[in-house]
């Protein structure tokens, strides 16, 4: 099963994968060194090469860097600082490396080989001794980008797959695992909680008609712009997901039952008010919807499968009450009404 | 008229401008085109670092002589190394040898020889400082 943080509740358009753009972090650059020569060389050939150079003269100003959000992922440190060597900060990054891997470069003298292996124990990537030449660092840190570029790639693949794990393919709005995981997880947030949830289930009115008049690629075209409207109708904390073939399911946390109904019309009239252009024209559409207003209290409250079984009930009662409207479940525990 | 003297002298002039400071340079202290090589010929970083150098160095060097003068093993090798780093990125072999010796009896701890060394190295810096202002604001 996907875990979907709460903060996703509303399915974007569409895939957002990696989290980079703007200031990118994997061109910007820590230099952690007391030497004021050394400091300035490396300073000045970062910035010819256009890093963002952020340079501090010891290690406990570098991890404060470190600490803070879009701090560089390549780091240069100095073996010798005062405060906090190089290696000691070596370690503690690795030992609180989250997500994101940096890359650290090691400066050492050059006849401390003792110090070279300890550094790479440490945890350093790669190392450089002095006095180093401006060729050299651009090559180890064309290696050390290499390897930053590749966890970038990495980081936008995976989102690229958690983003199709979790959404529908036609629609783009969570798919029937995750809007399922998100009825799931409300339930259980009121079961500390106890408080109301509103649950609406719709399906587009003949749309069986709509493939068999125009063909599939305009069926698929209504049902991405049903999907679309639906989620532009919703709060950004509501949840919009293809539960079927054209049937919808809608989370609506913290939700009474007027204002439950209010939202579900307010659906209605967005899908029907206007006709879905498509490939063949403007097709009008329309969708019936069936309603659950689970309040405090309810034991259907903290069972997300009555809420599903209840919900479907109501559409059922709303096709069968002439399509395009809305209809809602009793408060009650409804058992019988599940027929065909 | 010896053979070798004609030598020296038609060595001399194929090198222009001739000035003593620059011939004395480049016998002495420091390795000027070492150190430009090693930051690909940038003239202007050259000269700014030899500042730094002239700023920097005489702060390390009293550093040094009073970590030797208290018995502090720890700062002189950190002191030492720090001058080693720097001396030895502007080639400047004399030096960086001295405080590499210092550093390594800050090291092992054991300052018995560290005055004698001490002494060679202010005479190596004290040369080098002359080297440095002749040359790195003479050659623009």
């Amino acid at each position: 099963m996907n875990k979907i943080s709460e903060e996703q509740t509303i399915a974007p358009t569409a895939p957002k994968p990696g989290a980079d753009g703007k200031a990118s972090p994997l061109n910007a650059v820590l230099i952690a060194e007391d030497d004021p020569i050394f400091r300035r060389i490396l300073d000045s050939w970062f910035k010819k090469w256009d890093y963002r150079v952020t340079a501090v003269e010891n290690g406990l100003a570098a991890w404060e860097v470190l600490q803070k959000e879009d701090a560089p992922q390549l780091a240069i440190l100095d073996w010798m600082m005062p405060g906090m060597d190089g290696i000691e900060l070596c370690r503690r990054i690795r030992s609180h490396d989250q997500g994101v891997y940096r890359y650290v470069l090691l400066l050492t003298a050059k006849d401390d080989k003792q110090d070279v292996i300890a550094g790479l124990e440490a945890g350093a990537d790669d190392y450089l001794t002095k006095p180093f030449d401006v060729d050299e660092l651009r090559a180890r840190v064309r290696a050390g980008k290499r390897i930053l570029d590749l966890q970038a790639a990495l980081i936008r693949a995976q989102g690229a797959l958690q983003f199709e794990a979790a959404h529908d393919r036609l629609t783009a709005i969570w798919n029937r695992g995750a809007i399922l995981d998100l009825l799931i997880g409300e339930t259980e947030r009121n079961r500390r909680n106890n408080g109301s949830l509103g649950v609406i289930m719709a399906d587009v009115d003949f749309f069986k008609q709509v493939n068999d008049t125009h063909g599939h690629l305009v069926g698929d075209a209504v049902l991405r712009e049903v999907g679309r409207r639906l989620a532009s109708a919703l709060r950004s904390y509501d949840s919009v997901g293809r539960y079927g073939g054209e049937e919808f399911l809608i989370i609506v946390p913290g939700c009474d039952a007027l204002n439950l109904v209010v939202t579900a019309e307010r659906l209605r009239r967005r899908i029907a008010d206007q006709p879905i252009d498509t490939s063949a024209g403007p097709v009008p559409v329309t969708v019936s919807l069936g309603i659950v207003a689970a309040q405090a209290n309810e034991s259907r409250l903290i069972d997300p499968e009555a809420l599903l079984r209840d919900a479907d009930a109501a559409l059922y009662a709303a096709k069968a009450g002439g399509r395009n409207r809305v209809e809602t479940a009793p408060a009650a525990l409804a058992t019988g009404l599940h027929g065909d | 008229m010896r053979f070798s003297d004609i030598e020296q002298t038609l060595a001399g002039l194929a090198r222009t401008p001739v000035t003593p400071a620059k011939l004395a340079g480049e016998a002495a202290s420091w390795n000027r085109a070492e150190a430009l090589d090693r930051i690909g010929g940038d003239e202007e970083l050259l000269q700014e670092l030899c500042h730094i150098f002239l700023e920097e160095s005489p702060k390390l060097l009293q550093r040094l002589q009073q970590a030797v003068a208290a018995g502090d093993t720890d700062g002189v090798m950190r002191a030492a190394h720090s001058l080693k780093g720097e001396a030895g990125y502007l080639g400047a072999d004399g030096t960086s040898h001295a405080a590499r010796q210092l550093e390594e009896m800050g090291h092992n701890k054991d300052l018995s020889r560290a005055s004698d060394t001490l002494a060679a190295l202010e005479r190596e810096i004290a040369s080098l400082h002359l080297d440095l202002k002749d040359l790195a604001g003479a050659q623009r």
